[in-house]
């Protein structure tokens, strides 16, 4: 079963994205909402290890928490909204955030 | 509008051949707050209603199954109690992260409560075959 | 679809306010919400006692409206309620306290309550943290 992982803590300081990456499966997908986002600021080493494992389509953030924070995901993560955030919990088997 | 609740939940508890399985991570350290008891507590309702479930004790979870802890020093209640109670609600899938472990130079061999210690590969594969997953 | 949503923080933390636009996104979605649980510091969210200063979003006030609106089974943990001073007019009497601070549409119900929810959905989301 696929799973869709939610975070929303800065990986900064913070093992949660550290874990997720490592107990994620290969067709389970990440979406990136509130300081999560911080994980896609260019030139990081969130950024880097997230490139690293070449998610292509299985990496999701919040459009909304991007433009908040100035973020461009372009190139590793594609923007969504609230109504696509209900669509993918959907398409995926089920959704485990880390709280 | 009042609804009625049954203190036993309902006849979607009945059900049990059909229950949905669920695995909660539990990632908190024992002693920050009421969190890491929460989330035991959340394991023990479920078992009083016989649905299947499995704890995985993740990252700082892994201190609560450190053995001879003594938190009566923080005037705080044994959570090894708790821990015991959970194969006696019937939720004896238990297992730990052996990284988590490691990590933190804890030996699977002396803990508190009999947990499966899990790598990474086991802990993906563990993650998919559980139907919701609360992580906390 | 069927959802079982689970709100962990309180209302002035940017993922209850994320539960809430989520919840509202299902429902125009022409999905289901079976019950929302509120669970930790996520009993703040329903706290009726919550003043927001004038020019902020007032979240906790927007949940009550989306749950009155809708008519949804708002579920607040009973004993994570109790811990946390979130008081209804019954539970406030039986221990003595001086305010009531959860009027309806929520409701004080066991943990119970989220496990029904999470069997009778087709997903269970859960929203917390920061």
């Amino acid at each position: 079963m696929t799973t869709l992982h939610v975070l929303s803590h800065s990986p900064f300081g913070d093992n949660r994205l550290a874990s997720c990456l490592r107990l994620l499966g290969n067709a389970d997908a990440v979406l990136l909402t509130g300081d999560a986002v911080y994980a896609l600021q260019p030139g990081s080493e969130p950024r880097r290890q997230l490139s690293e494992r070449r998610l292509a389509t299985r990496l999701f953030a919040l459009e909304e928490d991007l433009q908040a924070r100035a973020i461009d995901p372009a190139g590793l993560a594609l923007a969504i909204d609230y109504p696509a955030f209900v669509e993918l919990s959907i398409r995926f088997d089920k959704v485990n955030s880390w709280l | 509008m009042k609804r009625h609740r049954s203190p036993i939940g309902s006849s979607a508890l009945g059900a049990i051949e059909m229950a949905k399985s669920l695995l909660i991570i539990s990632r908190q350290a024992p002693w920050s707050g009421p969190g890491a008891r929460e989330a035991l507590d959340i394991a023990l309702a479920g078992g009083a209603f016989d649905l299947p479930l499995g704890v995985l004790f993740l990252d700082d979870g892994v201190f609560q199954l450190q053995a001879a802890q003594q938190p009566g020093q923080l005037q705080q209640k044994n959570l090894a109690a708790n821990l015991q109670a959970l194969p006696m609600f019937g939720v004896d899938e238990l297992f730990v992260s052996s990284v988590s472990l490691a990590e933190r130079g804890m030996d699977a061999g002396n803990l508190s409560l009999a947990a499966q210690p899990l790598d990474e590969a086991e802990l993906s594969a563990l993650v998919d075959r559980y139907d919701q997953v609360i992580t906390l | 679809m069927k959802f079982a949503i689970a709100v962990f923080s309180p209302a002035h933390a940017p993922s209850s306010r994320r539960a809430l636009l989520f919840a509202q996104a299902a429902l125009a979605g022409g999905h289901e919400i079976v019950r929302l649980f509120f669970y930790q510091d996520g009993v703040h969210s329903a706290s009726g006692n919550i003043v927001t200063p004038q020019d902020e979003q007032d979240v906790p006030a927007q949940w009550r409206e989306f749950v009155t609106q809708h008519g949804l089974d708002a579920v607040v943990c009973i004993a994570a309620a109790l811990r946390r001073g979130v008081l209804d007019e019954q539970e406030a009497q039986r221990y003595q306290r001086t305010a009531v601070n959860l009027p309806a549409p929520w409701e004080l119900s066991g943990l119970g309550q989220l496990h029904e929810a999470a069997q009778v959905a087709d997903r269970l989301v859960c929203f917390g943290g920061n």
